[in-house]
């Protein structure tokens, strides 16, 4: 029985090595189609995940004013229509002050956020800052990405004038975030609320947003309705965005991005296939004679036709094994250079901090079984025929 | 020694699976201090797209940012071309 298995695998091992151009062509189609569709896969699972891991720091609810369909800014007296009465679960409502801010000589927008009086300090949190400390109120500081301070050309000490209507005092650069917040604050300006009214063009009863943090976070769409209800009642127009519809946003637009890049790599898959399966099914009249040579001593119809699946099956598990290695080395290890730009968007400020891979056990197999299901079943028809060549014709020719 | 090369794929399979697994694990040791940086933000939109708000933070932009100058007017923005508005969630959300 080990013989027979040895022979077997001898056999289909010495045929692969005869026909090597065949097996290169067929193994390294098939690779490049599970890299391009795995590396799309992984690329978009790990954005899903690395939004969805810092959602929690968002507040449970955000409420918006809008004015002539666009939000506006929020007043005290917003505040007050949320607080006061304080609705059951509301733990706090707080005007957030942060918008965008262009930048002529990135030719791209920054985020401009404010941070209120009694914010914890992130000294306290380990990691959450490269280099520097925080900010000191009043002092005219600033926080700022690492892609963005390295962009300006800004090291630690150095000072900031941005473009703003009103005038104000150029900021300080007092640290930069770590990597740990690079994928969230890659464009992001952190400096006291005072200093971002300035920059914003805010007045000092004027917000951006409201954030309201909820008790029970399960309450939040009991809350949102309240909350337009009594916006309603004052004649004002609103926007309530749920922290746990967030999620959703996150699936379906990264999801659609990665549609995207698939449907467009169609053609080129398809195509693949195609040659793929012409090739395999192709016999050449050198196959043929060895087939016949095999049947004449004495390998049955049955014999053949496993050592044809076996020869299918080593070239798709080696192909997709391959493809697997290089779609994980391609986004994990290189950054997906080629497809990330494609698949998350462009721009001028980009987080260059590595994506963290989602896939486990499970999807690495799902993966290789939807390949090498289809690839094997493929060649079954052509291992059949054959298989069941008659070997006096074959060797005829 | 020929069959080791069946071998190749699972073997390939449960490395890839421990690099991402201990991966995933060094980046939950960084989850508190990038918590602490997204408590301060506006938004946990990942900073991907900042070419136009609407791409910057769609989860808080309302859902006609992209068309702000004329009403279905194409999106300028080359990113805009790489990300769909989440049209689903819109259709969900309250406003009054």
């Amino acid at each position: 029985m080990m013989a027979k298995r040895s022979s077997f695998l001898a056999f289909v091992f010495g045929s692969l090595a005869r026909r090597r151009a065949k097996a290169l062509a067929l193994g390294g189609g098939l690779a490049f189609a599970v890299a391009l569709v795995a590396a799309v896969l992984f690329l978009t699972d790990a954005l899903r995940g690395e939004a969805d891991r810092v959602r929690s720091a968002m507040p449970d609810v955000v409420v918006q004013r809008l004015v002539g369909g666009r939000p506006s800014v929020v007043r005290s007296a917003d505040t007050a229509v949320v607080a006061d009465p304080p609705i059951p679960s509301v733990a706090s409502v707080r005007a957030r002050v942060w918008g965008y801010v262009f930048l002529p000589a990135l030719q791209g927008n920054i985020v401009i956020v404010g941070i209120a009086k009694g914010a914890p300090s992130l000294d306290d949190v380990h990691g959450a800052l490269s280099e520097g400390r925080d900010l000191r109120e009043g002092a005219h500081e600033m926080l700022a990405g690492a892609t963005l301070a390295r962009f300006l050309g800004l090291r630690l000490g150095d000072e900031l004038g941005l473009p703003t209507t009103q005038p104000s005092t150029p900021l300080k650069l007092v640290g930069t975030f770590s990597s740990a917040a690079e994928l969230y604050a890659a464009d992001v300006l952190f400096c006291d609320e005072r200093d971002a009214r300035t920059l914003l063009s805010l007045g000092p009863d004027e917000a951006t947003d409201l954030a309201v943090t909820l008790a029970n976070s399960d309450e939040s769409r009991v809350v949102a309705r309240t909350v337009l209800d009594r916006f309603a009642a004052q004649g004002t127009t609103a926007r309530v965005v749920e922290r746990e519809l967030l999620g959703r946003v996150y699936a379906l637009g990264y999801g659609r991005r990665s549609g995207l890049v698939l449907a467009a790599s169609i053609p080129a898959l398809l195509a693949l296939l195609v040659l793929a399966w012409d090739r395999a099914s192709g016999l050449g009249p050198e196959e043929k004679r060895e087939i016949a040579i095999l049947k004449a001593v004495g390998w049955s119809t049955a014999d053949v036709l496993r050592a044809k699946l076996l020869e299918a099956t080593a070239i798709g598990a080696l192909a997709t094994a391959a493809g697997l290695l290089l779609a994980y080395a391609w986004v994990f290890w290189l950054g997906a250079p080629g497809l990330r730009p494609a698949l998350v968007g462009w721009s001028v400020l980009y987080p260059e901090a590595p994506l963290t891979p989602m896939v486990d056990v499970a999807q690495l197999l799902g993966i290789a079984l939807g390949v090498l299901a289809p690839f094997v079943s493929l060649s079954i028809v052509p291992a059949w025929r054959a298989a069941t060549l008659d070997p006096m014709d074959a060797m005829r020719g | 020694m020929r069959a080791l090369v069946f071998a190749v794929l699972p073997v390939l399979i449960a490395l890839l699976a421990v690099d991402a697994s201990a991966r995933r694990a060094a980046r939950e040791r960084q989850m508190p201090a990038a918590i602490a940086v997204g408590r301060r933000l506006g938004t946990t939109d990942l900073a991907l797209s900042g070419g136009a708000r609407w791409l910057r933070a769609p989860s808080l932009e309302e859902p006609w940012a992209a068309f702000a100058d004329a009403p279905a007017a194409p999106d300028p923005d080359p990113a805009g071309g790489a990300m769909s508005p989440p049209r689903e969630l819109w259709s969900r959300e309250r406003q009054r």
